[in-house]
């Protein structure tokens, strides 16, 4: 009775949080769900409903409902825009959509702050409401338990529409079989901007009547769409009460958490939704779980297949043979001029890297410097989203390995460059291989979502371990990297970025050598046909953590260049944001080009801290513009620049139909989810999407 | 009355029908017999707006509806009962009458006959029995009475059955034989499309055989039903010519 009494307070308070989260997630889930959209503006939507909310709120009882009028009216178009705006892409998988929506997320938001200020706005309740009633012996806002009592009565609403009405039938039914539901007279189209229209409705009347909860300011977008995201995650797409039990799960978790174990808090919630997703796909799949199993098993069978999977390995070794023989073998090394033109943008980018220093004054020099180890991260992002067909939103995490163990060897006197290199390629190396199993079960943007708690819960142990990491202080004032033994440190800009360019080229050539080895070929087959290759005796689990491994890797070796180029550190760099920017320069690069992931790293980079500092503090709007240009004028990616389609300097990989580009325009697009039992049965074309590229 | 001319249509690149002319007039059974891959579906997809064609005309009752999306197509009277049934999963019966229920608007008397949800309750019993389920609860047959109801309630003009009886037991067979002898009786233009000889002759007025999307037999369903060694040469030279 007493632990009652005592987080009473914070226990309602997560009731009502947790309510806020459903009327958001809601919308985000049938966004999802219903209409195939991921949304990543949805928090942006919730920001619009809270700051005209709080704009139009002036302590009356009018001011309040011409706010939740108009909040949950400009959300609600907002939403239809969003429609009109993604129609177009309809076909080309979540990771375009997750381009566009992330950069409408970004202009959106630089557009709020213009027009409302960088403020947080202050939030007037009707009087009557602001102020305490007593609940069982505590004194509790009034506004908040009719906040509960609104979210409930939405939330009924809501749900009657969606399983009691006919309208709420053909949502469901378009969710199901678009084509089938259009066959039945009506328009899935309209289904769809209703259904975008509705979500967006929802977020903004959660914005106007939350914004005394969470309110509006220019972290709540991010704020929202992270904490719906998890709720969505957690309670699945299926069941709404499901979402419902998730989200007030959620909100206890971050108002009674944060009062019983404030130490456990920051992970709790991170924690929760990888464990979640990767007991389902684990669920989901008992056939990979057994391969695994099997083929490392005594049994006969596993072992008749391990050496099938051998001979065939052999023969693609054999096939390569005789195309050497034909010359003399020096001769034979010596490329064709086919693999120079190929080569061409590679060696042009080298060529334009090795002349920066003599381009750029000294503050360019290190943005480029920190744009190439972004570009490693990039690449190993490129590594799992396009060859594996995981798509990642988690490199940070050993990207953030790799540069906390560079501070720290530097700290502690390890200052040779090669040495740092290797032993952090090393650590984040290991960190992808303690995490690799929980990653490699799951595909599409489930990989999204586990990936995406990996890295938070990174972020959280940065910030907690402050011994390690310096906390949110971040680490400053180590000594610097000396290039080789017997050099000195280095301090000059030119110095640091060629040791910088030094290192990525080894890096970047070592990554191509492999992919365009028989070991890529593998991984490639692995997203096409996975199937077929589990049949033909591969495994593929196997492929997947090696893949998972040499990317870890990467990511770390970025890393510890970002550490050495900055001479500083700080959770930001390690954070979501970088995430994200990885996950979209290697959309913007074509998704299986190493070349593109580099330049859309170099793209990013440029546009957030070079272009946008000729106008300060726009950097957000221009990369949202960016991000929005690319998804319509670049369909294929920067690769796609190039005509042929094939990827770059990845050509070890697929020629044609890369995960991110309409491959297969029969199938609707879920180009990130590769696998055919995840495609809806609509897909009216007769060749299944692994015929395509031979 | 259905008529089809010229129509060819194909998937990126493909051409899987060519030129097909075909006439369906209303009260009337057309059978299209073929093998696997000669293109019935595709044509059954093309007539219902699912797939565009790149040439050729649809036309209904005259008027011209070649290339209109499948929602457009569906409320000017022509219904689909797809391959594989394709129920809704998640929606129960009840749900799926009530969201197919599209009566024709006031004023419209060319319609055949107009179905409600009790008249179809009434040709189609045991759907009755079972209002309360989902879609995916419902066994192979009720999942075909559910598509056919679905299509019905849009009171169509043109009734398009793709491969109804697959994988059905043979009493819900002739059970669904019956069905489609009374629907066209009612006055609806009824396009079957089956891989097998046996349903199409034992309901067609006319009957064409369809080799690698295109005509290769037509004759007439009496002569059929007198004599079928024409129609069963056309799909053996199918066979050895596949």
């Amino acid at each position: 009775m007493e632990l009652l009494d005592a987080h009473l307070v914070p226990a309602v308070d997560g009731v009502a949080f947790g309510l806020l989260l459903f009327v958001v997630a809601a919308g985000l889930s049938l966004a999802f769900g219903t209409a195939g959209v991921l949304n990543l503006s949805h928090g942006t939507l919730y920001a619009i409903g809270a700051y005209t909310g709080a704009e139009l709120s002036d302590g009356t009882w009018g001011g309040l409902a011409l706010g939740l009028a108009a909040g949950t009216a400009a959300a609600c178009v907002a939403g239809a825009g969003l429609s009109a705006a993604t129609a177009p892409l309809a076909r080309r998988g979540h990771l375009a959509q997750a381009l566009l929506t992330f950069g409408l997320a970004l202009i959106g938001g630089d557009l709020l702050i213009q027009f409302f200020g960088a403020d947080e706005l202050p939030v007037r309740v009707p009087e009557v409401l602001d102020s305490s009633v007593t609940l069982l012996g505590h004194r509790y806002p009034a506004y908040r338990l009719c906040f509960i009592v609104m979210a409930v009565l939405l939330a009924a609403f809501g749900t009657w529409v969606l399983t009691r009405t006919r309208m709420g039938a053909a949502v469901r039914a378009a969710a199901d079989d678009p084509q089938m539901l259009a066959a039945t007279g009506h328009s899935p189209r309209a289904v769809h901007t209703g259904v975008l229209a509705a979500a967006g409705a929802l977020a903004g009347a959660a914005g106007v009547l939350g914004a005394p909860i969470i309110g509006p300011g220019p972290g709540t977008s991010e704020n929202v769409l992270m904490l719906s995201l998890v709720v969505v995650v957690l309670g699945g797409l299926r069941s709404l009460w499901a979402t419902f039990a998730a989200a007030v799960a959620v909100g206890e978790v971050q108002t009674l958490g944060v009062s019983v174990a404030p130490e456990l808090a920051p992970y709790l919630l991170f924690a929760a939704m990888a464990a979640v997703l990767v007991l389902r796909s684990r669920f989901a799949e008992p056939a990979g779980a057994g391969h695994g199993s099997a083929a490392s098993g005594p049994d006969p069978v596993a072992r008749l297949r391990g050496r099938l999977a051998g001979l065939k390995r052999s023969s693609v070794w054999r096939d390569r043979l005789p195309r050497r023989n034909r010359a003399p073998a020096w001769l034979a090394r010596l490329p064709g001029r086919a693999a120079w033109w190929r080569a061409a943008p590679l060696l042009v980018l080298l060529g334009v890297l090795i002349a920066l220093p003599a381009l750029l004054d000294a503050y360019s020099i290190s943005l480029a410097g920190s744009a190439l180890a972004l570009g490693l991260l990039a690449v190993s992002v490129t590594v799992l989203t396009g060859y594996a067909g995981l798509p990642t939103l988690g490199q940070t995490a050993p990207f953030a390995v790799g540069a906390y163990a560079t501070a720290n060897l530097a700290d502690a006197g390890w200052t040779m460059g090669p040495v740092q290199i290797v032993l952090s390629a090393l650590a984040a190396a290991v960190f992808a291989a303690v995490v690799g199993p929980a990653v490699i079960r799951a595909r599409g943007t489930t990989v999204l979502m586990i990936t995406l708690a990996i890295g938070e819960l990174t972020g959280a142990v940065v910030n907690q371990l402050k011994s390690v990491t310096g906390g949110a202080d971040g680490l400053v004032g180590f000594p610097a990297t000396q290039a080789l033994w017997g050099g000195e440190g280095m301090l000059e800009e030119s110095e640091l970025y060629n040791y910088v360019l030094v290192v990525a080229v080894v890096a970047v050539a070592l990554t191509l050598l492999v992919l365009r080895s028989p070991a890529g070929k593998l991984l490639t087959g692995t997203r096409g046909a996975e199937a077929r290759m589990r049949a033909s005796g591969h495994p593929v689990g196997r492929y997947l953590l090696v893949a998972h491994i040499c990317a870890g890797a990467l990511a770390g070796v970025g890393g510890s260049l970002m550490v050495t180029v900055q001479q500083y550190l700080s959770p930001a760099d390690v954070g979501f944001e970088i995430a994200a920017f990885a996950l979209l320069a290697v959309v913007i690069g074509g998704t299986t080009s190493v070349i593109g992931a580099l330049l859309g790293a170099g793209l990013i980079v440029a546009t957030r801290d070079w272009v946008a500092g000729s106008w300060p503090g726009h950097g957000p709007l221009l990369l949202g513009v960016l991000f929005v240009a690319t998804v319509y004028v670049l369909p294929r990616g920067l690769a796609g620049l190039r005509g042929g389609g094939s990827g770059g300097g990845g050509q070890g990989g697929p020629p044609s139909d890369p995960t991110g580009s309409p491959g297969a325009p029969g199938a609707p697009g879920t180009s990130d989810t590769p696998r055919a039992e995840d495609q809806p049965p609509s897909a009216p074309a007769p060749t299944p999407a692994g015929k395509a590229s031979p | 009355m259905l008529e089809l001319t010229g129509l060819t249509a194909g998937y990126h690149g493909g051409t899987v029908l060519h030129g097909l002319d075909l006439s369906v007039p209303a009260g009337t059974v057309h059978a299209v017999v073929g093998h696997n891959g000669a293109g019935k579906t595709t044509l059954v997809h093309t007539v219902a707006g699912l797939m565009r064609p790149s040439a050729g005309t649809v036309r209904l009752d005259g008027r011209d509806v070649t290339g209109q999306p499948a929602h457009r197509t569906a409320r000017a009277g022509i219904g689909l009962v797809p391959q594989g049934r394709r129920v809704f999963a998640g929606l129960t019966v009840d749900e799926h009458l009530r969201l197919s229920y599209r009566p024709p608007r006031r004023g419209d008397t060319t319609r055949p006959s107009v179905w409600t949800p009790a008249r179809v309750l009434e040709l189609l019993p045991r759907l009755g029995e079972r209002r309360g389920n989902r879609g995916a609860d419902l066994s192979g047959g009720e999942q075909q009475m559910l598509a056919l109801a679905r299509a019905l309630l849009g009171s169509p003009r043109v009734l398009l059955l793709d491969e109804p009886t697959e994988g059905l037991a043979p009493v819900l067979v002739r059970q669904i034989d019956a069905l489609v002898t009374t629907l066209a009786a009612e006055g609806i233009a009824v396009l079957l499309v089956s891989p097998s000889p046996a349903q199409a002759v034992a309901c067609a007025r006319t009957l064409t055989v369809l080799t690698s999307g295109r005509m290769t037999l037509r004759l007439a369903g009496d002569d059929a039903r007198a004599d079928a060694t024409e129609l069963h040469a056309a799909l053996e030279l199918t066979a050895t010519g596949a």
